[in-house]
């Protein structure tokens, strides 16, 4: 059954060798199976270096947390990584009670991601 | 004068994941008016989230019949008290694992999570008796006490 009445929506983006998966809406036991589609395509499609974007995310619970847990293990065995785009406090709290913060490079912008592309 | 007691509040849903947040909104709706703060509603929002989607997890929706799982709140004065219950299957309360199993598993950050975020929790579970969990969070931190 499609979820037409799921508030996340989802946009994958290209900056340099990254795959930025964008995310708009809120990420809970409902949507994070579309999270977990799309980390899927992704990989399958060759991208390894992912990158999600919480910037616009209003809400993550536990449920996101395990997706992006999952997602780290996919690109792993490709030498690959996972990081986070996010400044949010509220967010970044959860990240460090969980010490996923110790598992995932965050970025506070994607201009930070560029930068350390570039070897700034 | 102290505001009357008005006993608890009861929400029941079917255990679908697309209810979960309607839950979150009744949940912020309640701690709004009782003017906890937009960091502690935060919490509340997570932490109803993850009580319901675990009781959704562990009810057994078998085909056609979908279970469904009863939110209560307890408004203090300076507290709201959430309890959640499934008639799922229970489980071992001694499988509940820390942050460190969940990072190994990619799961179970739930019960984890809700315990670090709420100011007491209480699980009552067992094979084939359902599960009932209970928190209790006050409007203030620990050291803010007046």
């Amino acid at each position: 059954m499609e979820k037409q009445d799921v508030d996340l929506r989802i946009e994958s983006v290209k900056v340099n060798d990254y795959m930025v998966i964008v995310l708009e809406g809120e990420v809970d036991v409902y949507s994070a199976p579309l999270l977990r589609e799309e980390i899927t395509r992704q990989v399958a499609r060759g991208e390894y270096k992912l990158v999600v974007d919480l910037e616009k995310v209003a809400f993550l619970d536990s449920t996101g947390l395990g997706v992006l847990v999952g997602g780290l293990k996919r690109v792993k065995p490709h030498d690959g990584e996972l990081g986070i785009i996010c400044s949010q406090e509220k967010m970044l709290r959860i990240f460090r009670i969980t010490g996923l913060d110790k598992i995932f490079p965050i970025f506070g912008h994607v201009d930070e991601l560029k930068r350390r592309q570039a070897g700034e | 004068m102290n505001p009357p007691n008005i006993g608890a509040i009861e929400l029941e849903i079917p255990a679908s994941p697309q209810y979960v947040s309607l839950a979150r909104l009744i949940t912020t709706a309640i701690a709004r008016s009782l003017d906890f703060g937009d960091d502690k509603i935060d919490d509340l929002k997570i932490v109803i989230s993850e009580m319901c989607t675990n009781a959704i997890i562990h009810c057994d929706n078998r085909e056609g019949v979908l279970n469904r799982i009863k939110v209560r709140y307890f408004p203090g004065e300076r507290d709201l008290s959430i309890e959640v219950e499934d008639e799922g299957p229970g489980f071992d309360p001694e499988c509940v694992g820390n942050f460190e199993d969940g990072i190994a598993a990619g799961k179970g950050f739930g019960i984890p999570l809700i315990k670090s975020l709420v100011d007491e929790f209480e699980l009552n579970t067992g094979p084939n008796c359902g599960t009932t969990v209970r928190i209790k969070k006050y409007d203030f931190d620990e050291g803010d006490r007046a």
